[in-house]
């Protein structure tokens, strides 16, 4: 269940997302439109910002100081430059009785820049300044001219007509949507495709949602960078509410969505995107639901007209306290985009607190009670007292003053507050099913929420809710709490919560017991002794060794191993080991071989001696000393201590094939 | 029954100071040293206890491991088991020792810390 219910919220967030996206979020309010009025009153500083200024607060609707500002374009114009001449021309346009005196040449000039030569701007600009300084323009020739440079720019190429301009808008909304282009060219392209739309007399191919997007991106920003910028808002903002085909509406309430009984009736603001009043529509609440309830109050219920302000009464259909959705139509004109709105709209009421009773109760019912009544908002006369074995008991209602129904508002508190100590605490105050509040304090339970601290408690009632217009603290009586087991309040400090905690210190880990160093150096000592032993017993046997080259690098590279195993251990790592130790064992490895190949020779000899003298007991090694000789290469030089005489003791033997006499 | 034991140990002695030849005799000596070594380690650690316990653990394994070594050898180059050995030279069995013995090592001295 808690998948379905979290599928169940996505869907409303989706939905709620998608509704969000189909109202215009952004329009200029008329502080708006003043800041932009006030952000194109700049300073002219050349042809350029005149024209962004003067255009700009025309098609704001606002009307330029008309004498200067065509003093200064006749200083500054240059007759030569199509773009001055342009800038010039749309100027003197807006503003009445100014006229720009225009030469041969200078129309010759504009006629000129209409060519396939030019960029499209610049025929724009020639096009633009010929026809307001009311010169003929051969059409014809724009219109070849024109297609030419359509045909030349790819993406305009496959509609060299003026319906598949039209064709092409959509194709651009695409770019225009994702707000690539930046605000200037939006807002540009919203107002040159209305201009054009409103020329041809056919509807552009906005969807509703689009020309909602399009408002929406280009209102968003409320700070203009640039003269060309305010002045591209300022037009689009023109053509959006003056244009023949797409109105969006724009609809606010004046001040906060609320009514209550004080101000019953809902006012709201139904204007185009520059903030003007639609007064010719008709305002029309479809439906208003409860949000709690999901229950209808009012449908189809008109707003009347009054001053540029739609308004209807609310409170007369007799609302609970509380949020309605209201779904308000905007209809009169087919022009109308972005005309079904949803508001949400609260009421407000003023509560009032009834029948305060408060009683201290015994637990074992034994003694009648004694209820004491107080009313809003004075306080208790008499002060109350309950010890352990008493409860403190307190009941009321919370009414609306206007209708008299019953209310529960969110926020129910009851607060005691320790006069002595400052201690507050508190509790919630529930209602019951006949919407009857009641609490009970029982001392001897609650007493480690007051830390057992007795005393004198102000007793506060807390009654607050957002669509309550008059919150109240009411400080309801005096309660004297004794509790059972008092602790010295000298323990109660007011908690500092935001005192450093203590540094946290890193432990490292603690080092292992170590022997005093006597007992692990004389123990050192003693596991070393038996090599002293070893040496004794070796020592008379070391007389036989030989003193041949080999022998001598075998023992240096053996003791060289033993080192460097030392120098692993206390230098090295493993990789610069191994290499040393590839070198010192391949040199003690052939060193070695060599010396025990002599040594097995010399050997195998004796046995080979012996077995010449003893065949039948050797026979088993004959073989032997055949291997070897070939094996080794070496040619068995019969110790002299041997003799050859001894060797010609077998002449022409088979066993003369082992031994190579010399 | 001390007679017997004294008489026993007596004649294994001389059987082994007159048949055992010299060269088993050194290699028994090793044996020893390293038998000694090993037990005053082992000493050490029940004394002491085992702190730098990968420093005993490597130097108890070298004196096992040469121990180990050495019994080979002694089996190899023992005139009574040339039979079984009959491929592997005295010198061969020595040269093997010694390459066992630095293998052996060089683990050791990677573990000793």
């Amino acid at each position: 269940t808690t998948s379905t219910g979290l599928l169940g919220t996505l869907l409303l967030t989706l939905a709620l997302a998608g509704a969000q996206a189909l109202t215009p979020s952004h329009h200029l309010c008329l502080a708006d439109v003043a800041r932009l009025q006030n952000f194109l009153s700049q300073q002219f500083t050349d042809l350029e910002s005149a024209y962004y200024s003067v255009v700009g607060l025309s098609k704001l609707g606002t009307t330029v100081p008309d004498q200067d500002v065509c003093q200064f374009v006749k200083a500054y114009l240059d007759p030569t430059s199509v773009e001055s001449l342009f800038f010039a021309a749309e100027t003197s346009q807006a503003i009445s009785g100014c006229e720009i005196p225009v030469s041969n040449e200078t129309r010759d000039i504009l006629l000129a820049a209409v060519s396939e030569d030019s960029t499209m701007s610049q025929i724009h600009q020639a096009v633009s300044a010929l026809s307001s300084l009311g010169l003929p323009v051969a059409s014809q020739e724009v219109v070849g001219a024109l297609a030419v440079l359509v045909t030349l720019d790819s993406r305009l190429s496959q509609h060299a007509e003026i319906g598949g301009i039209l064709e092409e808008i959509e194709v651009s909304l695409i770019y225009f949507q994702k707000f690539e282009e930046g605000l200037e060219a939006t807002a540009m392209f919203v107002t040159a495709a209305y201009s054009l739309s409103d020329h041809v007399e056919i509807e552009p191919p906005l969807k509703e949602d689009q020309v909602i997007q399009l408002v929406n991106s280009i209102f968003s920003k409320k700070s203009w960078d640039s003269l060309s910028e305010a002045f591209s808002v300022a037009s689009a903002a023109a053509a959006l509410s003056t244009n023949r085909f797409h109105v969006p509406v724009i609809v606010t309430a004046q001040g906060p969505a609320t009514v209550s009984h004080s101000q019953p009736t809902l006012q709201l603001l139904v204007t185009d995107v520059l903030s003007q009043p639609l007064t010719t529509a008709n305002v029309l609440v479809e439906s208003a639901t409860a949000v709690a309830s999901k229950s209808v109050i009012l449908s189809q219920a008109p707003f009347t007209l009054n001053d540029g302000v739609f308004e209807l009464n609310f409170m007369s259909s007799q609302p609970a306290s509380g949020y309605y959705q209201f779904s308000i139509a905007v209809t009169g004109d087919t022009r109308l985009v972005a005309n079904h709105v949803e508001l949400k709209v609260k009421v407000s009421t003023e509560v009032a607190i009834t029948n305060m009773d408060l009683s201290v109760v015994d637990k074992d019912q034994s003694i009648g009670t004694k209820t004491n009544r107080v009313d809003y908002p004075s306080k208790a006369k008499s002060q109350f007292t309950a010890d352990s074995h008493q409860n403190f008991a307190m009941s009321f209602q919370l009414v609306d003053i206007n209708t008299g129904v019953e209310l529960t508002p969110h926020q129910t508190f009851v607060r005691l507050h320790n006069q002595k100590t400052g201690q507050e605490v508190v509790f919630v105050a529930e209602p019951d099913s006949k919407n009857l509040y009641k609490f009970e304090l029982d001392t001897a339970e609650r007493k480690s929420e007051f830390d057992s601290i007795s005393g004198t408690y102000s007793l506060y009632l807390i009654v607050g809710d957002a669509t309550l217009e008059n919150p109240i603290l009411w400080n309801v009586a005096d309660v004297n709490l004794k509790f059972l087991d008092e602790e010295a309040p000298a323990t109660i400090q007011p908690k500092t919560l935001y005192v450093p905690k203590p540094e946290i210190q890193h432990s490292f880990r603690e080092p292992e017991k170590k022997p005093p160093t006597f007992v692990s150096n004389a123990f050192t000592a003693l596991v070393l002794s038996p090599i002293l032993l070893l040496l004794i017993i070796l020592g008379a046997n070391i007389s036989n060794i030989s003193f041949s080259p080999s022998t001598i690098l075998f023992h240096v590279g053996h003791a060289a191993l033993l080192g460097l195993m030392y120098v692993y251990w206390t230098h090295l790592n493993m990789f610069q080991t191994l290499k040393y130790l590839a070198i010192i064992g391949g040199i003690t490895f052939l060193a070695g071989n060599r010396m025990l190949a002599q040594k097995a020779v010399k050997r195998l000899v004796h046995l080979l001696m012996l077995s010449v003298f003893y065949p039948s007991e050797w026979s088993p090694l004959r073989p032997l000393g055949v291997v070897l000789s070939r094996r080794s290469g070496c040619s068995i030089s019969v110790a002299p201590s041997f003799g050859p005489q001894r060797m010609s003791l077998v002449p022409g033997s088979e066993k003369q094939r082992g031994v190579v006499p010399t | 029954m001390s007679n017997s034991v004294i008489s026993v140990i007596s004649r294994f002695l001389e059987e082994y100071t007159t048949t055992t030849s010299n060269k088993l005799k050194v290699v028994d000596a090793y044996l020893l040293y390293i038998l000694l070594t090993g037990a005053l380690q082992f000493l050490y650690c029940l004394l002491v206890g085992t702190f730098p316990f990968n420093s005993f653990l490597s130097g108890f394994i070298s004196c096992v491991g040469s121990f180990i070594l050495a019994v080979c050898l002694r089996i190899q180059i023992n005139p009574q088991n040339k039979g079984d050995f009959l491929s592997i030279s005295p010198e061969r069995a020595f040269a093997d020792f010694l390459f066992a013995h630095t293998v052996l090592h060089l683990v050791v001295m990677n573990f000793i810390g």
